[in-house]
């Protein structure tokens, strides 16, 4: 899954040449090969890596306040998402609901990396929320449909269909 | 633009990392001492320490998301080596040590709180034994250092570990340990009560379940 992620993740910074990577350990954890010394371990660290050699550091923050923003919201993709308890799940929901309700972005007005890997994080959760659980987390749920048509974030992903007037009514045809 | 400011609870350890830090960079910042339960960052459900209120009004709720700041706008910077650390202290390392730390301290069980952190301390110790600079990412100390640090100050005084094993560690560790900045910290945050300081917080946090250190599948040699 992270690799999949990953290689979505190369696209959406626009990264011609493919990485090698691999696994390691019981969580899967990623690790990018390097042909000189060790690779990198983790998928924070892997993307943070990914977007400077994308000469793009604009993603990790312009501001010392905006890197440290984008890198709390990557930790707590792998902390508090990644494995969590069902139970939880409503909780990391509300949260985020209420965290989105004056932003567009996890950083504020700029897109980050935050954005494409909390996306990737939150699919299957988002895939399998019922209609009226959308409609509670509607600034989640707004945030969500924008990543997943903003340009080359949703790749390896299906799209999901989020809310209801956009599914039935919007003029598809 | 508001006046930055850190707030921290005492017995959390947590609070170790941020204030130790915050201490050697010398950003200007009022800390504020609240208590566990104290709910500061708006749209978190559950309490959460220490929590950083930055300028700008936005909250930084993750201990190693403040110490990198205060590293950064202290122009300390930070290298990739040092994300490595911090993200596997976050990951692989604090599951384990929360699941040990309550083993001892709420339910008294000293004698299994060691196995969970065998991992990855052996992970640390070899990575420390094979490092050329003083301290883990370069001569002097950096982000990585205070955050591993402090998470391990707490297991540290246990003497359930058998830190003879781990010698590289306990360099590293007694190295981190002796500088001002974390001396503060150990005494604004533990005042002087070990790790029965750490009750209070302990018990308030959901019981962590042991999945991360369960030792299956692991391809642990035992020689």
């Amino acid at each position: 899954m992270a690799l999949k992620e990953l290689s979505s993740l190369e696209k959406f910074l626009g990264l011609k040449k493919p990485n090698k990577y691999s696994t390691q350990g019981d969580r899967k954890v990623p690790v990018l090969q390097s042909n000189s010394g060790p690779g990198l371990v983790g998928l924070v660290t892997i993307a943070t890596h990914l977007t400077q050699e994308a000469k793009k550091p604009d993603l990790l923050g312009s501001s010392a306040e905006e890197r440290a923003v984008v890198q709390q919201w990557l930790e707590y993709r792998v902390t508090r998402l990644d494995g969590c308890a069902k139970e939880d799940i409503r909780t990391i929901l509300k949260d985020l609901n209420t965290y989105l309700e004056d932003k567009v972005y996890l950083a504020g007005n700029h897109i980050s990396i935050a954005d494409p890997l909390m996306y990737y994080g939150l699919h299957h959760i988002i895939m399998d929320l019922a209609v009226h659980e959308k409609e509670k987390y509607l600034n989640v749920t707004r945030w969500f449909d924008h990543m997943q048509h903003y340009p080359i974030v949703r790749h390896h992903l299906p799209p999901v269909a989020v809310l209801r007037n956009r599914v039935y009514t919007s003029g598809h045809h | 633009m508001q006046k930055m400011k850190l707030f921290v609870s005492e017995g959390n350890p947590h609070c170790l990392k941020a204030l130790a830090v915050l201490e050697l960079t010398g950003v200007k910042c009022d800390v504020q001492h609240v208590n566990h339960e104290e709910k500061v960052v708006p749209f978190l459900s559950r309490p959460t320490l220490p929590v950083l209120h930055l300028p700008s009004g936005q909250y930084l709720f993750s201990s190693n998301a403040i110490c990198q700041y205060l590293f950064d706008v202290s122009k300390k910077g930070s290298s990739k080596q040092s994300h490595q650390w911090l993200e596997w202290e976050a990951t692989e390392l604090q599951p384990a040590l929360m699941y040990a730390l309550h083993l001892v301290v709420v339910q008294g069980k000293t004698a299994d709180s060691a196995k969970g952190l065998e991992a990855p301390l052996s992970f640390l110790e070899q990575s420390l034994s094979k490092r050329t600079t003083a301290f883990l990412t370069a001569e002097t100390v950096g982000v990585a250092d205070i955050v591993l640090w402090a998470a391990l100050y707490p297991a540290f005084l246990e003497n359930g570990l058998k830190t003879s094993e781990l010698k590289s560690t306990r360099t590293w560790f007694e190295r981190v340990g002796v500088l001002p900045a974390c001396q503060a910290s150990v005494q604004t945050v533990l005042k002087g009560k070990g790790v029965e300081a750490l009750k209070g917080y302990l018990q308030k946090q959901p019981a962590p379940h042991g999945q991360h250190t369960q030792p299956r599948n692991t391809h642990t040699s035992s020689n």
